[in-house]
């Protein structure tokens, strides 16, 4: 029963040049190895982004702002842990802070409430399957308003250790190490996660 | 293993954290516990339910946000680049334009192969010192880019060590111009159409709009709102025509792309412009919309227009 999450990151880079020969190229002032950079990691830094903050505008805010730290800082990278490493902490404390600050603000959730039932704002850009049952679509509404009812009750650590594990696919060492913290912090705060999301979903199918 | 570790290592054991031994040791209370069992279903559940909640980024975004990056470095940058001495190449920044293809040549105020189709127009323009139809723009002269196209040895002058270099070099202008100058129109127009260059395409795009007045620029919003293959300077024509939602021809582009775009994005905002509207005219179109769109929101958006015209959602 054991299993791995979905979308496990990975790093879509030309098999021309490795990851360390791309790193030095950049750090050597070419441009076509921080393109070839930036569209290894874009997505999957942006699906992050969406995924978190359910907000496209902010998911556009963080996504410029990693990268060009990264454009501003890549001369201080120096191999001391992998560029996912780097570029993730980057990424991970950019949308903290945005996490934090939209707790401190209180800001009004991605679901919102119609009159034809809760409506998830950032599934207006996604295709969907054609689904003939309107109650089940309602119900997947409602499911859907649950979740990020549960998510939101999380503190924006254990809401970014939980992202990072079930949507990116890393390995709970991994996320410490971007995170700054150990394994087993990690894996405290996966539980403590679940724990919260379990008692506040409750009995759903 | 007893329930209350079992109950701590279940997400690790979903998510395939736990070392082997101690997976076994969680399978054999597992198969013996039926509460323990009940809450590993239930992690299941959770999960399921948490992918299907994932939303992918749409490729128009990917495509807004790698070119907001261009013109954040750009600008960052570009102070930096005015400094380098005239032929230095070699800077990376003179190269940007080629680092993201779709937006090659962002960083020229209009692309290079939009500039060569100007022919005429951009004589004028670009003749320093002129003077006429570019009153109210100034030329600066800007850096010669060069490149490397070959190095060899030149055997036959006699003299030992002697090299030949050949450079291809283009020479770059800077227009400059206010946007409601008619020549600087003609330039952003021809480079809203730079099939080389979406970057250029949706920048000029984004500035014209808000002259949508000019029945040349209406004509141009138009054409891209259909013709144009990037999402993002679609949507951007869109927002354009916003103003126009009235007009009867603005009108049936925006029903031809609410029943043809293949982004879904597009169509949001095509339904959103069209239904700001009563209009009878639209009720087939919204009807064939409902019966095949696969967009839950502009189902919705044409279903409740259509109830809002007294008319019946599907079609008998």
């Amino acid at each position: 029963m054991a299993q791995d999450a979905p979308g496990a990151v990975g790093a879509r880079l030309s098999p021309k040049l490795d990851e360390a020969s791309l790193i030095r190229a950049v750090q050597r002032g070419d441009q076509d190895a921080f393109e070839q950079l930036v569209r290894a990691y874009d997505q999957s830094v942006l699906r992050l982004a969406v995924n978190l903050l359910r907000s496209q505008e902010d998911a556009r805010d963080v996504f410029q702002e990693a990268f060009l730290r990264v454009f501003r800082s890549i001369d201080a990278f120096r191999f001391d842990c992998s560029f996912h490493t780097w570029l993730y902490r980057i990424v991970t404390n950019i949308c903290l802070d945005y996490l934090r600050k939209r707790k401190v603000r209180k800001e009004e959730p991605a679901v919102v409430d119609t009159p034809e039932g809760p409506l998830d704002r950032t599934n207006d850009f996604e295709e969907e399957a054609a689904h003939a049952d309107p109650e089940r679509n309602m119900w997947n509404r409602q499911l859907s308003s649950r979740i990020e009812g549960a998510l939101a009750g999380l503190t924006p650590r254990e809401r970014m250790v939980f992202e990072l594990r079930h949507y990116q696919g890393l390995r709970l060492r991994n996320i410490g190490e971007i995170l700054g913290t150990s394994e087993e912090a990690a894996k405290n705060c996966l539980f403590r996660a679940t724990q919260k999301m379990r008692a506040e979903l409750g009995d759903f199918q | 293993m007893n329930c209350e570790t079992v109950t701590k290592l279940i997400p690790l054991y979903f998510y395939g954290e736990l070392p082997p031994d101690d997976e076994d040791a969680l399978e054999q209370h597992l198969d013996a516990c039926a509460a323990c069992a009940r809450l590993a279903e239930s992690q299941r559940k959770l999960s399921a339910a948490l992918d299907r909640r994932e939303s992918q980024p749409s490729a128009a975004l990917l495509a807004e946000c790698r070119h907001d990056l261009m013109r954040a470095i750009y600008r960052e940058e570009s102070s930096a680049v005015r400094r380098v001495e005239p032929r230095r190449s070699g800077h990376w920044l003179e190269g940007l334009g080629a680092w993201m293809p779709s937006f090659g040549a962002w960083r020229m105020p209009v692309g290079a192969s939009a500039m060569l189709a100007l022919g005429f127009a951009a004589a004028r323009l670009t003749t320093p010192g002129g003077s006429g139809p570019l009153s109210t723009a100034s030329l600066i002269p800007d850096n010669t880019i060069s490149s490397v196209r070959s190095v060899q040895p030149v055997s036959d002058s006699g003299r030992p060590g002697e090299v030949q270099i050949v450079l291809d070099e283009t020479h770059r202008r800077v227009v400059s111009g206010q946007l409601n100058d008619a020549n600087i129109q003609r330039l952003m127009l021809a480079a809203a159409h730079d099939e080389s260059n979406a970057g250029v395409r949706w920048e000029s795009v984004n500035l014209l709009k808000s002259h949508s007045d000019s029945s040349a620029i209406r004509e141009l919003l138009l054409n891209r709102v259909v013709e144009d293959p990037n999402p993002g300077v679609r949507l951007k024509a869109l927002d354009g025509l916003k103003a126009y939602t009235d007009d009867p021809e603005v009108r049936k582009v925006l029903a031809q792309v609410l029943l043809h775009d293949a982004n879904p994005g597009v169509r949001i905002q095509a339904v959103d412009s069209l239904t700001a509207h009563a209009d009878d005219n639209m009720v087939g179109v919204l009807q064939s919309v409902v019966q095949k769109e696969n967009n839950s929101y502009v189902r919705r958006r044409c279903a409740k227009a259509l109830q809002d015209l007294n008319a019946s959602v599907g079609t008998f």
